[in-house]
């Protein structure tokens, strides 16, 4: 594997908003790379810009100044390569479970028997197989991140950009859909930034680790976990010293 | 008293039929106790019997009961169908269009506050006394819950779904139909139930002012010949048919919008 293709250049971001009280920096000359194929975990506190980022890379916000380069070419605004799994979930209420993943397929002007069939394999692969015709209000919160995964999958994106997906589930549940992920990871090669504010769910996922600071968000540290083979042991002497490491270094709001 | 889970319990549900059985009973046994003590203020469950049967036999102006009811009915549905087609599709173009809403927005917003049965006198000098004014009156009347509410319900989408459709490549018609129409729907709803209940109002009053058949005529008919039974008669009626209508509203709900619990 070509790990180390440039796939996503994220060159000096920030974004600084404005309102009648004065402005405000949640992103400060952010930059990094994305490599072809890996598991990027971006690590941060709570509040320190991550979803302002993410939203950047996916069009969705405008930027204050940077730039974004997919495969060396300057992108701005939605982008077909890039999918995501939104923060707050973020499934339409009264669509069933079939019709939220097939809707991006839908956007796309894909007809309908082909588009059921690329849904099918991605509820099937998250494990979702029986509940096409539900609504998402009658899904417990871990099958319902699983639509937002499968929605995110379904476009076959390039990149796939997921804004704490496990954070408002339980430790169990939590644990269980990290393991899950992994295995749809390895099934369906997508490049993946991943967002999250928990330590040990970025060293059970990452292939690399890129630390942002408390707000204004900057780089910390960039970590390298390719040393560690996947699934990871999490009481292993290893994980834990790299665990401890990299908590050594993060701000005390996390 | 009751702790949550005995609420669901069958002796629970029992109980509180029992309660509303015996508070209606309890309220016409007084009515039966104040019509007995002063039969000038309230006629006796016979006369009003008598009363209702001889609406049959003597019709009044010339028809019976069952035409008075289906004049006022059909009045209000001719006129709410207006009213929710037009209303509906006004509330969505303004909701969605800034341009629109600019241009007609402040117009509608102008005209809003006037209550319905305040245009009464207008609308008879203008186009006299037959069906179609007071048809215009009811429109009149209903048709701004339906605007209202449709336009905050297209206005107020939540961000989240609109960044999804925006994030998935939805191009504008996309967004209208597949994001924004259903999500507006229990806001529409909401306004077609207000407007049930004002056209059912709106009409009785202006059958009231000025008409020869309706329920609101019938109530006019018995408050001028002193006929204290036809109006409680009207009265009943209107309520029953008015709990009519909004139930098959909450079914119709239910049927177009199967996601809402
Ligand atoms: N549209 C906006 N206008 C003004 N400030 C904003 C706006 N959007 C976000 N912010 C601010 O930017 C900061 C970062 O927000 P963001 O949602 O990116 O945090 P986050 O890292 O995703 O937090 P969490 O872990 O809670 O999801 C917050 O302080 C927030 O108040
Ligand atoms: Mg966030």
């Amino acid at each position: 594997m070509d790990a180390l293709k440039k796939c996503l250049e994220v060159e000096h971001i920030s974004k600084t908003f404005y309102n009648n009280k004065g402005y405000f920096t949640a992103i400060d000359d952010v930059s990094f790379d994305v490599h072809e194929g890996e598991f990027l975990v971006l690590l941060g506190p709570g509040h320190c810009g991550k979803t302002v980022l993410l939203n950047i890379l996916a069009g969705l916000e405008e930027k204050s100044g940077g730039r974004v380069l997919y495969k060396g070419q300057e992108i701005n605004g939605v982008n077909e390569e890039m999918s995501m799994v939104f923060q707050l979930l973020s499934l339409m209420p009264f669509k069933t479970v079939m019709e939220n993943v097939e809707l991006p397929l839908k956007f796309r002007g894909m007809d309908k028997k082909q588009r059921r069939e690329v849904a099918q394999h991605y509820i099937d692969l998250v494990g979702l197989t029986g509940f096409e015709n539900a609504y998402p209000h009658q899904l417990s919160g871990g099958m319902k991140q699983r639509v937002g995964i499968a929605r995110a999958y379904s476009v076959h994106p390039e990149i796939l950009i997921m804004d704490e997906p496990f954070g408002q589930l339980d430790a169990q549940t939590r644990y269980l859909m990290q393991q899950e992920i992994l295995r749809i990871w390895q099934e369906e090669k997508r490049t993946v930034i991943f967002v999250t504010n928990n330590i040990e769910e970025a060293c059970y996922l990452g292939d690399r680790i890129i630390l942002l600071s408390s707000c204004p968000a900057t780089v910390k540290e960039i970590f390298d976990m390719s040393a560690l083979a996947k699934p990871r042991d999490i009481v292993s002497r290893e994980f834990l010293e790299i665990r401890s490491k990299i908590s050594d270094q993060t701000d005390l709001s996390m | 008293m009751f702790t949550a889970n005995k609420k669901k319990s069958i002796l629970y549900r029992l109980l509180m039929m029992v309660l509303s059985v015996s508070s209606v009973i309890l309220l016409l046994a007084a009515y039966r106790a104040v019509a007995l003590a002063n039969p000038l203020l309230l006629p006796s469950f016979d006369q009003i019997g008598e009363r209702f049967v001889k609406l049959f036999t003597t019709p009044i102006k010339g028809v019976p009961l069952t035409a008075h009811v289906i004049a006022s009915l059909r009045r209000v549905l001719i006129a709410m169908g207006f009213a929710w087609v037009l209303g509906i599709l006004f509330g969505f173009s303004i909701g969605w269009s800034r341009t629109l809403n600019a241009i007609f927005g402040t117009i509608f917003e102008l005209f809003r506050p006037i209550p319905p049965i305040a245009w009464i006198p207008i609308v008879i000098m203008w186009f006299g006394v037959g069906e179609f004014p007071k048809e215009l009156i009811v429109f009149i009347g209903s048709v701004i819950p339906v605007v209202v509410n449709t336009r905050s319900g297209v206005m107020y989408v939540e961000k989240q779904y609109t960044d999804v459709a925006r994030a998935f490549g939805a191009s504008r018609f996309q967004m209208l139909k597949e994001v924004v129409l259903p999500s507006a729907i229990p806001s529409i709803f909401a306004g077609l139930r207000t407007s049930v209940s004002t056209g059912w109002t709106v009409v009785l009053a202006a059958e009231m002012l000025a008409a020869d058949r309706g329920v609101g005529a019938l109530v006019m008919r018995g408050w001028m010949g002193n006929d204290m039974a036809l109006v409680l008669i009207s009265i009943s009626v209107i309520a029953i048919i008015g709990a009519i209508l909004s139930f098959t509203l909450i079914k119709l709900e239910k049927v177009v919008c199967p996601w809402m619990h």
